[in-house]
């Protein structure tokens, strides 16, 4: 690699070493990644030239040149060394420039195809796919708040998908921690994406966001208000975060074991609002036949219920945030990579399961 | 209807008119909720502050007396305010439930849930003397 070093080449080698030595130099120039300088060029023929006036004084053997006394030809010696040492010096500072600008572009590449996806996604330019469209309720066609949601959904599916075998890959590289840190940020807005979708969707028809009609039926099963419950998730990701230290390890903890608390808040709430809307539909004689108000007062409480599909994301983007502070880059993006396994292995087990072969009765 | 029993917590009785006596009622207490009567939200947030071991003071919020506290509410946050470090707020009134902590608004749940993840909650507990420990 370090054809353009300029180690002191030791004497008796001097009168064959140096022509390569410039060659080598010579290459690398030539090769136009730079910006040629002339004063460079102008270096190496100084030198050639100067190579060339040194062998008319004699034959390039070791012993002849040494046994010169005459100062004149050791200045001109010790000078041509020197500029060589100088070119080489030059050489090898604009290489290791010319590499950190190779490594910035590099990172750049990446943050922008990153974007370019993501916007894409918006735009709606990726066919929409992966909604196992039997799971759809009736609202789906009425409703262009949720139709929207749907179509979108499907979309991020697949642009989980992708990025986990991003992920996957990435991991498996020698990929530093730079560029992997711009494979984590893209996750995390991902799920962020997700839960603004939500936060919308909930509004056009919260019922549909909360009784996961739009997930798969594995998915539905260990939902917990409209997603993943974030005490659960951590359970599951801790040993895929190996190797932690001690403190990650008790700061862990400490985050399950508070999230825990907000789950149980949250679940307590939704008890309450639960007892608050079956006591609001039921009040007055059950009979009579005229209930309109009572419809009416309930539909109104209903907004309550958007509220708490709110903070359930809330919770899951804040776990999300502070495991992220909790973690190296590499811990970080093994996280996001287990979790996003997990999940596609939920989705993946639902359509074996739907399209399992079902007897005829 | 019943609400269900509310674990612990003192319920302020509503106050009737003055801009001092919510002022008061910031001021004086380290940990303040305003909510409406049978909010689930406000549950939640008892909730999650009872686990700290805390004893908010609610102040029920029901039509008569909404108008007359998003006022003073917003007449505290607005300019001047218990302590003067609020007057950078816009003076209007936050979502219910609302939670002032130190004489201070703290926020929402949101705000809380935040805090209590990020495990900055307890300290903020602590500043505003609503904890011993």
């Amino acid at each position: 690699m370090n054809s353009t070093s300029a180690r002191f080449v030791p004497s008796k080698r001097m009168g064959i070493c140096e022509p390569m030595h410039q060659m080598a130099m010579w290459d690398f120039k030539g090769n136009n990644f730079l910006e040629t300088s002339p004063p460079s060029m102008f270096e190496i023929e100084t030198n050639l030239d100067n190579l060339s006036e040194d062998t008319s004084h004699g034959t390039v053997g070791p012993s002849s040149k040494y046994d010169q006394e005459a100062s004149k030809s050791d200045d001109k010696v010790r000078r041509r060394l020197a500029q060589n040492r100088e070119a080489a010096r030059k050489s090898r500072l604009r290489k290791k420039a010319y590499v950190q600008q190779l490594e910035s572009s590099k990172l750049r590449l990446i943050q922008l195809e990153q974007e370019l996806h993501r916007t894409r996604l918006q735009q709606g330019q990726y066919v929409g796919g992966g909604i196992d469209t039997s799971q759809l309720g009736y609202s789906e066609t009425t409703n262009p708040g949720i139709a929207t949601f749907e179509m979108e959904y499907g979309q991020w599916v697949e642009e989980q998908n992708r990025q986990i075998s991003e992920l996957r890959s990435a991991l498996n590289s020698d990929m530093g921690d730079m560029e992997l840190h711009i494979f984590v940020d893209c996750g995390m807005r991902h799920y962020s994406d997700l839960f603004t979708m939500k936060a919308t969707a909930a509004k056009a028809d919260v019922f549909h966001i909360i009784s996961g009609m739009w997930k798969t039926s594995a998915e539905r099963f260990f939902l917990w208000i409209a997603g993943f419950r974030p005490s659960e998730l951590l359970k599951i990701l801790m040993p895929n975060l190996e190797p932690l230290t001690e403190q990650q390890r008790l700061d862990v903890s400490n985050l399950r074991q508070s999230c825990q608390q907000a789950e149980d808040a949250l679940s307590q709430g939704m008890e309450k609002l639960h007892y608050i809307l079956a006591e609001t539909i039921a009040e007055g004689q059950l009979g009579e036949g005229n209930y309109l108000h009572q419809i009416g007062s309930t539909i109104d409480k209903f907004e309550a219920l958007a509220r708490f599909v709110v903070q359930a994301d809330h919770l899951r983007q804040e776990t999300l945030q502070q495991i992220y502070r909790i973690l190296s880059t590499r811990q970080a993006a093994q996280g996001l990579l287990a979790m996003g396994e997990y999940l596609q292995r939920l989705r993946t087990l639902s359509s074996c399961w739907s399209s399992r072969p079902t007897e005829q009765t | 209807s019943d609400r269900l029993p509310t674990a612990g917590g003192s319920a302020a009785p509503p106050p009737e008119n003055s801009n001092s006596t919510v002022r008061e009622l910031v001021a004086e207490n380290s940990v303040v909720v305003f909510a409406r009567k049978g909010c689930c939200m406000c549950h939640v947030v008892k909730l999650l502050l009872h686990g700290h071991g805390v004893n908010p003071t609610i102040v029920d919020i029901d039509e008569q007396n909404e108008a007359g506290i998003k006022n003073d509410l917003s007449r505290i946050l607005g300019g001047g305010g218990v302590d003067g470090a609020n007057s950078g707020n816009s003076a209007a009134v936050p979502q219910f439930p609302a939670v002032f902590m130190g004489g201070e608004l703290f926020g929402g749940l949101e705000e809380i849930m935040g805090a209590h993840i990020s495990g900055e909650l307890v300290p903020r507990l602590r500043e505003a003397r609503a904890l011993w420990l």
